[in-house]
């Protein structure tokens, strides 16, 4: 209930914030500038058969709602400091807990040295830190093979601190910028994850840990190409209570799951060229846990990757289209592989999710987007870990095809 | 000694080619605490998308745009590339992933060299046919091909005897800046054995090139011996 009281508040001062911000986005305070920006979306989706990322979309769902507000200062012309509020409703998920996004203290001591501390968004890939951000994007909802919106938490932001800089490469071979960071993170406990694991009657209370990795990227000497790769290690600890799996009938017993390895490759391109932009991602995400304390152990393998295109037809209206693929493999080993036989056959619906999308997207003015987009899946990968479908909101289980149309806008300042 | 000057200068090679000003309708401008009247194009695009918070000497800098407008397209095509759509949704990712802020955008060239003047390390643009004062007019360099300024008269350099007699050499890399009528009007050593440097800068000094409209940076690596 506080949380609601607190989202509430949140929501108004930042439309109230929104409202002087739209006429001035920035003000002096002790003699420094100070800038205010914020964003709101709204979307809303319908699937011709299985809900989808926890919303009731067979009926058509509207509870897809989030925002933003953030505030930022120069302090000298080396320190930078700022900080974001970021809320969400997306079916089951977020439910109006307001966060905080990220809060950094930036000192760039050269254009090549820079370290950042605080709340800090992550580096990885094309996307990862700015996904939330409806408005920047050409598709109502980024590739989930790479990017999927229920489990943002995983790797949208780490408590801990970043080195960075942009190096000018010697004749004229363009611009490396790397980030290297470390720190912790945290999942709220009504992200995606600790949905999926309610679904087997646990009861996440803490999930969260170390986190390590870096990005490297190279500004080609190409007008318009891009290309990079991130790397990030981890070690979660998920704690909590769960129903007995070998008892259903004997009550709670205590729900863990450690690291044994957590890691992630992703390797990415972007040319854009005139009106057209062109995106290419792939992903590998390993996950090794130990569970119940070590009396199991579960081995995961995601891969993903997408192709997009977007094209501007003119000012103000664009096209796009993506093709998304994503698979996953899972053994359990131990006392729990009586329950969970191995599932290793990619071309089983349950361990793929294959994604054609067309978009389109028109801009009414510079700060208010409206979006068009039509989903056509194959699979449904509910596996041992989620990816958009959950067994919570389709009780009578999976059809191997959804079809899906997302409606969204998004107001930016 | 003229055996030791053929011996000496094994290789010649021409890395960054001459240059000229460009975006005739386009100038950029700065803050008089800017140390440098010279600034490349790639470090112009760095600049403004907040890559750069400094230039090589240091000095820090911050840039300043035009909202929009035709000085604003001329810019963005020249320098940057992509719409203005493009561009403000970069700096909107920076601002929104905690990495940056939105630099200051004015309305007209006045506004700009108001702005430029009064702020320290201030960078922006207005149009060439702009009356500024206050702020110090940069010249853009940016790498270019070789037939753009040819060498028509070289000296070569010494070898000096010791060195050569003791075995010691390897390559010396320098700056030129090359005048419009051809002149090299300074040579930077940038690396290699400074007696070396000295006896290739004295050489260079003495080249010419073809004419061009503007004053061009070149860079060369110089071979003395055989070592590397």
């Amino acid at each position: 209930m506080h949380k609601r009281i607190l989202s509430l508040a949140f929501a108004y001062l930042s439309f109230q914030a929104g409202q002087i911000a739209m006429q001035a986005q920035e003000f002096k305070l002790l003699d420094r500038m100070v800038q205010v920006h914020g964003f709101v979306s709204q979307g809303f989706a319908y699937t011709d058969d299985n809900n989808w990322l926890t919303m009731n979309t067979s009926q058509g769902s509207g509870a897809f709602t989030d925002f933003g507000l953030n505030m930022s200062s120069p302090v000298t012309d080396k320190l930078r400091i700022g900080a974001q509020g970021y809320d969400r409703n997306l079916g089951q998920l977020g439910q109006y807990h307001p966060s905080l996004d990220w809060a950094v203290a930036d000192y760039r001591f050269k254009s090549w040295l820079g370290v950042r501390g605080g709340k800090v968004k992550t580096t990885i890939g094309l996307y990862n830190d700015t996904q939330d951000e409806d408005f920047l994007h050409t598709f109502a909802l980024l590739p989930q093979s790479v990017y999927p919106t229920d489990l943002r938490d995983a790797t949208i932001a780490h408590v801990g601190a970043d080195i960075y800089g942009n190096i000018s490469l010697k004749r004229g071979l363009g611009v490396l910028s790397y980030t290297a960071y470390t720190g912790h993170r945290s999942d709220s406990i009504y992200s995606g994850y600790p949905y999926y694991l309610s679904s087997f009657g646990a009861h996440i209370k803490s999930f969260g840990g170390l986190q390590y990795g870096s990005d490297l990227r190279w500004n080609s000497p190409l007008n318009g190409l891009l290309i990079g790769a991130s790397r990030l290690n981890e070690n979660i600890t998920g704690k909590g209570s769960a129903i007995n799996p070998f008892n259903p009938g004997g009550g709670l017993v205590p729900y863990s799951e450690t690291s044994k390895a957590d890691w992630t490759n992703q390797f990415y391109g972007e040319y854009t060229v005139g009106r057209l932009r062109i995106d290419a991602e792939y992903s590998r995400y390993w996950r090794n846990q130990e569970l119940f304390g070590g009396t199991s152990e579960s081995f995961a393998d995601v891969h993903g990757w997408y192709v997009s295109g977007a094209y501007r037809i003119c000012k103000r209206f664009q096209i796009g289209s993506y093709y998304s693929r994503y698979t996953i493999t899972n053994i359990v080993a131990g006392a729990l592989s009586a329950f969970y036989p191995p599932a290793t056959d990619t071309n089983l619906p349950a361990n793929h999710d294959f994604d054609k999308v067309i978009t389109g997207r028109i801009d009414l003015n510079k700060f208010w987007n409206v979006k068009v987009e039509g989903h056509f899946m194959n699979g449904y990968g509910s596996g041992p870990y989620p990816n958009g479908f959950y067994t919570q909101v389709n009780p009578g289980g999976f059809a191997p095809n959804t079809n899906a149309l997302v409606l969204k806008t998004s107001l930016n300042f | 000694m003229k055996n030791h000057r053929v011996l000496a200068l094994v290789a010649v090679v021409v890395i960054f080619a001459p240059v000229g000003l460009i975006a005739a309708d386009v100038k950029v401008i700065a803050n008089g605490s800017v140390k440098a009247d010279m600034i490349s194009a790639i470090e112009v695009k760095s600049v403004f998308l907040e890559e750069y918070n400094s230039l090589r000497d240091g000095t820090h800098i911050e840039p300043v745009l035009e909202r929009d407008g035709p000085v604003h397209e001329a810019f963005l095509h020249e320098y940057l590339g992509g719409t203005d759509d493009d561009l403000q949704n970069y700096y909107r990712a920076l601002v929104f992933s905690g990495r940056g802020s939105i630099p200051k955008q004015l309305g007209s060239d006045a506004e700009v060299v108001a702005y430029v003047a009064r702020t320290k390390g201030a960078i922006g643009y207005v149009s060439a046919e702009t009356a500024v004062e206050d702020v110090k007019t940069m010249t853009i360099i940016r790498s270019g091909n070789d037939s753009q300024r040819r060498l028509i008269s070289r000296v070569e350099p010494e070898y000096p005897d010791t060195l050569k007699r003791l075995n010691i050499g390897g390559t010396v890399r320098l700056q030129l800046t090359i005048a419009p009528s051809g002149n090299v009007e300074a040579v930077e050593v940038l690396g290699g054995n400074p007696i070396l440097g000295e006896s290739a800068a004295a050489a260079v000094k003495q080249w010419v090139y073809t004419a061009s409209h503007s004053r061009t940076i070149a860079e060369l690596s110089i071979l003395f011996g055989s070592h590397r």
